[in-house]
């Protein structure tokens, strides 16, 4: 092996790292170990001049190992390791030690968070060197996509990839594409007709040659991986022809929450308290009618169903309080004398155009009351023989602290969404991953909003979370660039760091082979050994893990080189 | 001297080392005794890397993948459980006690269980005292020569 000539440099990211750390002590401190040859400290390692000053000492001191104390490896390790690449070494002998996520952000005690550091960095330093150079490799991209979901944000990204030229297969599981907007009547703010926008885009979709659409059809089972992926589809109960595609998009989309968990809403009791969705249904049909075939004189509107409330959804669904407000222009427009009730519990209109549409909805002579989620919700029950109404809704005034008593024909209830029930077999059959709330985890929340951890497998539209109409068009939109980018390229990398087998170790007890998820490990009858597909191989390291001969090495989590960190970090605690 | 113990984590990349960072992210504070180390899968997870975290003096070893039917390689953490069970035994007939020895399942969202999974754990091995694993080694290193 070749002597190493380790570089390492400590990151301040601004005030971040250094206000906890002191990244002086740092660089000191490991400035003199073996291997080290330099050691600096610099205000932001991941701007250009930082990855300069790298690239420079690895030309003018000959550097062959290269570390970075900074962020989380999740962030920047990339940046770093094309750093390396630029300056003429292999991007694997390059390690990263997070000091920010994993120490400077959760700690408090400067002297403790130093020497926590150091440990990180001095074990950083005893793996790289048993680094070893690996050879990128790649695959290339089947030009085709597979789209889970016809709802808006599905289409529109069939749509962009489509007009590219490129295949796409559309999968819906009901019977029809649109998803949830095909139920809405206006949209907000500009109370622009859905059925006008989404009618024309399912003709597009419908009739576009290079867009297969499969409705009633559902996703059995994908494997494969980044640019190579097959499917097996159910349509009514019986298997399609296996479909392959290079690229995934789940669209699949949210579903009203079911209100009738919530007691004191009465749903499904009192015919009249009905969902947001289900009074869309009225107003497309045009008419606005109780259960009795009357037109209601008093309408509430009641936010917030489901939504922000920890016995529920703490989160916020962000489209119904504007919702909320179309309804009220359209029960204005159908029913001039009604009186209308807007019971919110906190008004939110964050998007262009929405605080002004708020403003406009309140020259509709409608009455807005708070009531407060903590306290209490609203109780809606049946109205006394005398009164002039159908049913009584009993709150607390948040603004005045009145208890009042509310008239009303009909209850309009603004559902949460929340995921569809298989969402769970949905993202274990594509390999990604849900959050609490059981939205998809992007792979990065602010720089990469569209894509997850999986290669290859993009999400877009209210499966990453609530959002409206634009929101979901531009997420899908996004998709679609990213992927027409890898068609366009024709290849893309993939895993280097796989497992290999040492024959002369390899004992051909075939333990390996069981435990692969993958299918990667095979016996070769010839020379009873287990030889690993490194194009199927994704680099978990199980096989490695389990090998009784150590036959087995987990390229880049190699036994020595895990075990070199174990030693370094622990080497200053005594 | 006051005993700080030291903690050795051996974290998924993504679930559990993702937590941590999301731990980061949402600056929620923790002991700051906890090592981390980063792996692919927790199906990596030899049992040597935890002998060798106590020979080489932590007082708690820590391990963390993604919850069960979340592993981004399908099943390595239920194949890490397994391995684990066994190794638990193995430690504790080491006489290392069993609070010493963890393993967690923590989600790429449970910043907050992660920190106080480490808090917890820190203040259950500061009850317990300093492992012993490296004191009887070195006894046993003195015997021998």
């Amino acid at each position: 092996m070749e002597e190493p000539r380790i570089g390492v440099y400590v990151c301040w990211c601004g005030t971040n790292i250094s206000k906890m750390v002191d990244v002086e002590a740092v660089t000191k401190e490991v400035g003199t170990l073996p291997g080290v040859v330099l050691s600096k400290n610099y205000k932001y390692m991941c701007s250009d001049p930082g990855q300069d000053l790298i690239i420079k000492d690895i030309k003018s001191h000959n550097l062959n190992r290269v570390i970075v104390a900074a962020c989380s490896p999740r962030i920047h390790e990339l940046t770093f390791r094309n750093a390396c690449e630029k300056a003429g070494i292999n991007p694997y002998l390059f390690e990263m030690a997070n000091i920010r996520e994993q120490d400077s952000w959760v700690h408090t005690d400067r002297t403790e968070a130093t020497k926590k550091a150091i440990d990180l960095v001095i074990g950083a330093i005893r793996r790289v060197r048993y680094h070893e150079p690996l050879q990128k490799r790649s695959v290339n991209v089947d030009p085709a996509t597979l789209i889970i979901g016809g709802g808006i944000s599905g289409m529109t990204a069939a749509l962009e990839i489509a007009n590219a030229g490129k295949k796409v297969y559309l999968l819906e599981r009901t019977d029809h594409l649109g998803g949830q907007v095909a139920r809405f009547d206006l949209t907000f703010p500009h109370l622009s007709s859905a059925r006008q926008m989404i009618r024309p885009m399912i003709q597009r979709v419908e009739n576009h040659p290079m867009i297969i659409v499969y409705l009633n059809t559902e996703l059995k089972e994908v494997s494969g991986y980044i640019g190579n992926f097959k499917a097996r589809l159910v349509f009514n109960g019986a298997e399609q022809p296996e479909i392959t595609f290079g690229n995934i998009i789940a669209a699949v989309g949210l579903k009203p929450f079911d209100p009738s968990v919530i007691a004191e809403y009465g749903y499904g009791k009192f015919p009249d308290v009905i969902t947001s969705l289900e009074f869309e249904d009225k107003l497309r049909a045009g008419r606005i009618l109780t259960k009795y075939g009357k037109e209601p004189r008093n309408v509430a509107i009641i936010h917030c169903v489901g939504s922000r409330n920890k016995q529920y959804h703490e989160y916020c669904s962000r489209v119904c309080c504007m919702v909320a407000l179309k309804f009220v222009h359209e029960i204005r427009a159908a029913l001039p004398d009604a009186n209308i009730f807007e019971i919110y519990a906190d008004m939110r209109a964050y998007g262009k155009g929405h605080e002004e549409f708020y403003a406009m909805t309140t020259h509709k002579q409608i009455i807005f009351l708070m009531y407060d989620q903590q306290k209490s919700l609203p109780l809606i029950r049946e109205a006394y023989r005398d009164d002039d109404c159908n049913m009584l809704i009993e709150m607390n005034e948040l603004l005045s602290g009145i208890d009042i008593e509310v008239p009303v024909d009909m209850v309009i209830l603004m559902v949460n969404m929340e995921a569809h029930d298989n969402v769970k077999e949905v993202v274990r059959t594509i390999g990604v991953s849900l959050c609490g709330n059981q939205f998809f985890i992007e792979k990065h929340p602010k720089l990469d909003p569209v894509a997850t951890t999986t290669g290859g497998v993009f999400i877009v539209g209210t499966c990453q979370g609530p959002k409206d109409i634009p929101d979901s068009v531009a997420q899908a939109k996004a998709a679609a660039a990213r992927i027409l980018a890898t068609i366009a390229q024709g290849s893309v990398p993939v895993e280097v760091t796989t497992a290999v087998v040492n024959e002369s170790f390899c004992c051909g007890c075939q333990t390996c082979i069981s435990v692969c998820p993958y299918s990667a490990v095979s016996f070769d009858e010839a020379k009873k050994v287990s030889v690993v597909n490194e194009v199927l191989c994704k680099g978990c390291g199980t096989c490695g893990g389990c090998c009784p001969a150590g036959a087995i090495t987990s390229k880049h989590f190699t036994d020595r080189q895990i075990l070199s960190e174990i030693e370094g970090i622990m080497s200053m605690s005594y | 001297m006051n005993f700080r113990p030291t903690i050795v984590a051996f974290l998924c990349n993504w679930c559990a080392y993702t937590g941590a960072d999301l731990a980061g992210t949402s600056r929620l504070h923790y002991a700051p005794n906890v090592r981390i180390i980063r792996i692919m899968c927790s199906g990596r997870i030899e049992p040597t890397f935890i002998l060798k975290a106590f020979k080489e003096g932590a007082d708690g070893v820590l391990v963390c993948g993604c919850h069960p039917g979340d592993c981004h390689y399908q099943e390595g953490n239920y194949k890490c459980l397994r391995r684990f069970k066994l190794l638990e035994k193995f430690v504790c007939q080491m006489g290392i006690e069993k609070e010493r020895l963890k393993l967690e399942w923590i989600s790429a969202s449970e910043g907050k269980q992660f920190a106080e999974l480490v808090n917890e754990m820190t203040a259950a091995i500061l009850k317990l005292g300093p492992g012993k694993v490296q004191k009887t080694l070195e006894l046993e290193h003195l015997k021998t020569n």
